[in-house]
């Protein structure tokens, strides 16, 4: 079969949790998107009915609201800054929406709303992080495929990327992550490889890239997440090879989990993952409309 | 006692089965060798153990939430053949053994009753709690707008509140006006809210069809689960019997619960009928009538009178004329209002009246304001040219001079298309003019010819009508007309099926358009557009984000694009599966759609993206391929995603010269598609250097007095003749010079009527220089005139229908010249219904020139009633007589029902289903805010019997049988001895135990010592079975009991059991002898 694709994954093992499912009430999902932990490694996920729904690591519902509007698009990424608040990538709002972890929208604290490419206009932005100094960081794609990086005061310091397959560049940069030494962690999805860059100067400088396309343990297909686990290993859901790979920090792989497939123990097209506390791996399972937990 | 007995069976806990079993056993065979008593106590506690643990199995299947059952449980009766088995087993299995015997025994009446099982088709039933409930929502106009509203809030609130999780409830929603549908599929969950039903789209709520929602709620539902329906509902039923499938639904154990609407009584206004004559002459005075019924009561203020305008307009073709507009007073009941005009010209016209009240109060059912009804004014010629709108004016000229020789000619636009088959009617020939299938340039303005459209063209081709197509540059397959039904009305086939003719397309589809609303849906319906539009010899490649999680071509992988060819059906088929995912990217999937193009030799190549935008834009480096193989793509931005999420979309289809369209209403995609691939059927234009000069090949009626050499043409359009002996072609080009793609003028009767194919254009590009031709004005107007429906009858018939009941009957009376009844004629009739389908109509001679035909008019509409009586050989045109008529059925009977049908309603709620209780009238206000009363009534109520699930288990029971049959067999031949178990033992004590080695006594010389006497002690006991052996002398003592047993006196005697005596056989044949004769001497001195 031709195709630019890749599929990969090895042989798929029982997930400890496998929860959600179908459908549009409470507790369930319409293939969601975004996940990350709050404080007390609550999840906190969002699905293409424009919900946050807020689960127990056990997959117990807590509760849920929506954001101000889907009329244009869901948003696509969510992360929780220093202070404990919920950043909503509202992607097609072009914006960065905060809310307490209760969902009380925090306005005021709002990043971007202006379609554009000039600073601190966005195009489509997929994710949000802040650093242990405060500052933020903005993904998008789309027209400008780049990320932007503001002051705690929400002011535009400096961008860099650009669209392109050139080191540096980025074809959907989709989420980020952020390590003890404040570099930046970026799924260039689109080019198949991991960024890292050092955004503490005037000039963000790249520090280091590593991934190719294919289907073998350590080459990657479409990364739509990553997270890192502070002990020298960096865990990244690949959306094209419907899998979890556990590889050190200059890529070298030290695990997989999933194959493609509809039941307990297969993915189909993930797009995201939480590391808890515990040490597990929460794998949201998008086109299966459910979360998978696992230890890798 | 019975269900004392079950009760305490399955009270019983398992161990205490398991005791009671071995009991059982272990007494058994305890008591099989303490005399006759103990045997027979010892058979039957053996009985005991088997009847229990059939018994135990029974209760655990049934245990487990299983249950048995037999479809011929008349074969159980076999069972009673155990016992006899047993008596006759007891006897013959005797030589086995205290153990052996009841053990082979048993095993024997396990195969009897397996097989008996196995005869009464045992099946396990599987019983479930589940219940699910449809709910059955009557959006039909006669239920007020704010009720139909309200219920889909009700059915969330009702499903939220009751349905029981524990239980895995399903719900579902089937809505249902003149059709119905499914809304909500029955799934374990609560119902969405999405704040309006969704399903309404497309549903035709004109009418009340109970029994489709019935018969789909019956399909809807699940197997394992118990049912119910619960109709919303004013019963007010116009289409369909609901009482008679709802006993059906009951016999299968579906239960029904209705909420009844009530209807309040209300002020309503009805314009009854239009009342004219069929037909007419031209200049003949003529009376409308026009029926409008107040159903007001009469009020003490103002008499129940209600004020209101009253307008006639009167159209023929696109053109209306409004006869008379004037205000009216009606008072209750039917009021009549006559208008006297006349008609001027011929054709068909179609009358309507509309009422408009002064107070919207005095009338709150608006669709029952208006009726219609037709008449027909025979005159000239009359002929519809239709042309593109987008390329105005180019037939100007040819209308003219049709116009100057006697034929009226109406112009119409694309975009302003006849929109019924009564317009059509009142033509006797229509021209397509070089008009494309869809026409336009952005989503805005994009029109077409809907599949209606064109099957009214062929339907009124069929009934008498001409029909010719004149050729232009988009006309014909280059049109986009390939595979629609008008194709199949001409005389040449508008594809190509020659490959050494260069004219070929090539069309791929990139499907990215999943977040949109039902957008899988939407893709499916404008690939499947696409690919029909292709001639056989292009190629189709469709590509998409596929399941697997790659850019996939949905058929033909790895090249992607495929002939079309005799894949068509294929490619269709695999679209009904195509699931596109969410693509990441354009890139990849633009790069494997351009190489798959350079690897095709086509002379168009095209690409139509559909998105809404979100994947990450192609390299330019790609773009710039698709720019240098002059491939354009255009693409059609879809889905909620604004302005931004197009910018990628526009800059794709800017760079490569292609189309950009952004779409908001999905409906405008199929006309987009069709346009679209318009694209690739362009080689189908021919356009050879210098032109050709058409040669006439056949002296059509059509070129009568048309002599000498034709002007040249610098064009045609491409097309395949039909391989039918009706087709005639008169004219062909002698290039390309295959007599097939060739034609320029071809002919052929469909139906009644006449279809013409002209592939050239009419005076425009490709025949300029024919304007100036002597012959023009005769060419075009006897073509036209020879397409011409018959000219009228030629006897005397008169045609009347009425309309009754449901029913139309048609009556024709038959005259000759002399005014003598015309008998056994051979009348048929096509009828044309409102939904334009055609159904054949038998008529009848009942009476001398009396013939009658009736046919059921389900909808309301005009019917189009077209006889065929025979033609007279002798006359100018031997074709036979087109009598037209026609009936007006009023407006669907919804728009009269001012009162719910609480009778329908009660009925259906007190069918009982099999085995259940009746259902429940749910009282209550359908209106938001206001349902409590509504919701206390639990629809989720189980009072149904358990769903049942059956599988068949006599396969697996058989194969059981034969198994333990072997065993049986075995148990009785082989005998298994345990003089291996101590050695074994010693061995896994020494080889896995590293135990030291037992130094067991040499017992082997014992042992041989053992065997050879046991050896003996068999061969003795079979001689002493076999024959008479004496006994030594020294036991002379039992010579008597010898004597007795050869002369049979003491069959049942035992058989010695001497000690074996190891004596020589020789030795023993000569004692045998002698003791033999001693005794007999010693008998005979002792009787002496």
């Amino acid at each position: 079969m031709a195709s630019t694709g890749c599929v990969g994954g090895g042989p798929s093992t029982e997930p400890e949790r496998v929860w959600g499912g179908h459908g549009v009430t409470n507790g369930k999902f319409y293939r969601p998107r975004a996940m990350t932990l709050g404080p007390d490694d609550e999840l906190y996920i969002v699905d293409m009915t424009g919900r946050i729904q807020v689960f127990t690591p056990q997959g117990e519902f807590i509760r849920d609201w929506r954001t101000p509007t889907i009329a244009q698009g869901k948003p696509s990424g969510l992360a929780f800054d220093q202070e404990g608040r919920l950043m909503v990538a509202d992607t097609h709002y072009f914006r960065v929406l905060f809310y307490t972890p209760e969902g009380q929208l925090l306005e005021d604290r709002t990043i971007g709303g202006v379609n554009g490419h000039g600073p601190g206009e966005f195009n489509f932005v997929t994710h949000a992080r802040q650093d242990s100094l405060g500052n933020y960081y903005v993904a998008e794609y789309g027209e400008y495929d780049r990320v932007q990086k503001f002051s705690p005061q929400r002011e535009f310091i400096c961008q860099w990327g650009g669209h392109g397959e050139e080191v540096g560049q980025f074809i959907r940069p989709q989420k980020m992550a952020i390590d003890e030494q404040n570099h930046i962690w970026v799924t260039d999805a689109c080019n198949h490889r991991i960024q890292v860059f050092d955004a503490s100067g005037d000039q963000p400088q790249l520090v280091k890239v590593w991934g190719r396309q294919g289907r073998q343990l350590g080459d990657l297909c479409y990364p739509y997440d990553l997270a890192l686990d502070g002990q020298g290993h960096v865990y990244v859901c690949e959306f094209g090879n419907h899998r979890v790979q556990k590889l050190t920090l200059d890529g070298q792989p030290v695990g997989s989990w999933g194959v493609q497939g509809r039941r307990a123990g297969q993915l189909h097209n993930p797009w995201a993952l939480a590391l808890d506390r515990g040490g597990r791996v929460h794998v949201l399972d998008t086109y299966n409309h459910r979360v998978q937990t696992i230890r890798l | 006692m019975f269900d004392q007995l079950k009760q305490l069976a399955f009270a019983a806990p398992w161990w205490l089965w398991l005791l009671g079993l071995a009991l059982c056993l272990t007494g058994s065979f305890a008591l099989a060798g303490k005399g006759r008593a103990g045997r027979a106590l010892s058979w039957v506690l053996a009985g005991l153990t088997f009847v229990g643990a059939i018994a135990f199995s029974v209760v655990v299947i049934i245990d487990m939430g299983w249950n048995l059952g037999f479809d011929s449980p008349w074969w159980l009766l076999l069972l009673l053949l155990i016992p006899v088995i047993w008596a006759f087993s007891y006897r013959s299995l005797a030589g086995l053994g205290r153990f052996r015997r009841p053990f082979a025994i048993g095993l024997r009446s396990l195969v009897l009753l397996l097989l008996v099982l196995c005869l009464a088709e045992a099946q396990l039933l599987k019983t479930s709690e589940k219940l699910t409930v449809m709910y059955l929502l009557d959006q039909s106009e006669s239920v007020p707008l704010p009720r139909r509203e309200a219920m889909m809030s009700y059915v969330i609130r009702e499903v939220a509140k009751h349905r029981n999780p524990d239980r895995e409830d399903a719900a579902g929603v089937i809505i249902f006006g003149r059709e119905a549908k499914i809304e909500s599929a029955p799934l374990s969950d609560d119902i969405p809210s999405v704040g309006k039903i969704e399903g309404l789209v497309d549903l035709r709520v004109d009418a009340t069809n109970l029994e489709a929602a019935l018969k789909l709620a019956q399909a809807t539902f699940p197997e394992d689960t118990a049912k119910r329906v619960v109709i919303v509902t004013d019963g007010n039923e116009n289409i369909g019997n609901a009482r008679e499938v709802a006993r059906l639904l009951t016999d299968k154990s579906i239960a029904i619960d209705v909420v009844p609407i009530l209807l309040d009584a209300r002020a309503e206004v009805a314009v009854e009928k239009v009342a004219m004559p069929v037909e007419v002459r031209k200049d003949q005075p003529l009376e409308t009538r026009v029926v409008v019924n107040n159903y007001a009561g009469q009020t003490a203020e103002d008499g129940g009178m209600v004020r209101g305008r009253l307008k006639l307009t009167r159209r023929l073709g696109a053109s209306d004329e409004t006869l008379s507009e004037q205000e009216v007073d009606l008072s209750p009941g039917k009021n009549v209002f006559r208008f006297r005009h006349e008609i001027a010209e011929s054709g068909v016209y179609t009358y309507q009246a509309d009422f408009t009240p002064t107070d919207a109060d005095d009338d709150l059912l608006t669709q029952n304001n208006r009726a219609t009804a037709f008449t027909q004014v025979r005159g000239q010629g009359r002929v519809l040219l239709i042309e593109d709108w987008a390329n105005r004016g180019r037939f100007d000229y040819l209308a003219s001079r049709l116009r100057q020789n006697g034929i009226d000619v109406t112009i119409q636009g694309s975009d302003q298309l006849f929109t019924s088959l009564a317009e059509l009617q009142g033509f006797d020939s229509v021209i397509l003019a070089d008009v494309p299938r869809s026409s336009g340039e952005d989503a805005g303005n994009v029109t077409n010819f809907s599949d209606e459209q064109i099957e009214m063209l062929v339907r009124n081709t069929e009934t008498g009508c001409g029909l010719i197509m004149v050729g232009g540059e988009s006309s014909f397959g280059a049109g986009g007309w390939s595979n629609t039904e008008l194709e199949k009305a001409m005389p040449v086939d508008f594809q190509i099926k020659n490959a050494k003719i260069q004219a070929v397309g090539a069309l791929v589809l990139m499907m990215h358009a999943s977040e949109m609303a039902e957008g899988n849906y939407w893709q499916k319906v404008t690939a499947r557009e696409a690919i029909k539009a292709l001639g056989p010899m292009d190629y189709a490649g469709l590509i998409h984000w596929g399941p697997a999680g790659t850019d996939q071509w949905l058929w033909g992988a790895p090249q992607g694009l495929v002939r079309v060819s005799n894949r068509r059906q294929t490619m269709l088929a695999r679209l009904d599966r195509m699931q596109p995912g969410d693509m990441p990217q354009f890139d990849p999937a633009m790069r494997m759609t351009l190489a798959a193009f350079n690897r095709v030799n086509a002379s168009i190549k095209h690409a139509i993206i559909i998105s809404d935008g979100d994947p990450s834009q192609p390299r330019q480096s790609t773009l710039n391929g698709f720019v240098a193989g002059k491939i354009k793509i255009s693409t059609v931005a879809v889905g909620a995603h604004g302005a931004a999420g197009h910018k990628t979309l526009q800059s794709i289809a800017t760079q490569t010269g292609g189309k950009y369209y952004v779409v908001t209403n999905p409906k405008a995609l199929p006309r987009i598609y069709q346009r679209e691939a318009r694209r690739v059927a362009r080689p189908l234009i021919y356009e050879p250097d210098g032109g050709v000069t058409p040669q006439i090949v056949y002296p059509h009626e059509m070129l009568n007095g048309i002599e000498g050499a034709m002007p040249p043409i610098k064009g045609f359009v491409l097309t395949t003749v039909k391989e039918n002996p009706l087709v005639e072609v008169s004219i062909r080009s002698p290039k390309p010079a295959d007599n097939v793609n060739n034609t320029i003028l071809a002919s052929w009767t469909y139906g009644v009527g006449r279809a013409v194919a002209f592939t050239s254009d009419a005076g425009v590009k490709w025949t300029d220089t024919w304007t100036g031709w002597e012959n023009y004005d005769k060419f075009w107007s006897q073509m036209v005139r020879w397409s011409m429906r018959p000219s009228g009858d030629q006897g005397k018939f008169t045609v009347s229908t009425d309309y009754k009941d449901g029913k139309v009957q048609v009556v024709v009376t038959a005259l000759d010249k002399n005014d003598e009844f015309l008998n056994f004629l051979d009348l048929s009739a096509t009828i044309i219904g409102p939904d334009l389908k055609t159904f054949e109509l038998d008529i009848n001679q009942t009476a001398p020139g009396r013939y009658v035909g009736e046919f059921d008019a389900p909808a309301d509409g005009n019917y189009f009633v077209n006889i065929t009586a025979p033609g007279d050989p002798n006359a100018e045109d031997p074709r036979p007589s087109m009598l037209m008529a026609g009936v007006n059925v009023p407006y669907s009977q919804e728009y009269r029902d001012r009162e719910s049908n609480l009778a329908l309603v009660t009925a259906l709620a007190r069918m009982t289903p099999k085995d259940g209780e009746p259902g429940l009238i749910i009282q209550g206000e359908m209106a938001p805010g206001k349902m409590d009363q509504l919701l206390e009534a639990d629809t989720f109520r189980h009072n149904l019997p358990k769903a049942r699930s059956s599988q068949d288990v006599w396969p697996l029971l058989v194969l059981v049988a034969a198994c333990l049959f072997f065993f049986d067999v075995a148990v009785r031949r082989i005998q298994f001895g345990l003089e291996w178990a101590r050695p074994a033992v010693n061995w896994v004590r020494e080889k896995v135990f590293h135990r030291e080695k037992l130094e067991a006594p040499d017992d082997r010389l014992e042992r041989l010592r053992q065997r050879k006497a046991a050896v003996s002690t068999s061969l003795d006991e079979r001689r002493a079975a076999a024959r008479f052996e004496p006994q030594p002398d020294e036991q002379a003592v039992d010579l008597d009991r010898v004597v007795e047993e050869v002369s049979g006196a003491r069959p049942d005697a035992p058989p010695p059991r001497a000690a074996p005596t190891p004596t020589p056989s020789s030795e023993e044949e000569d004692s045998y002898t002698s003791r033999l004769m001693k005794a007999k001497q010693q008998a005979f001195k002792k009787k002496d």
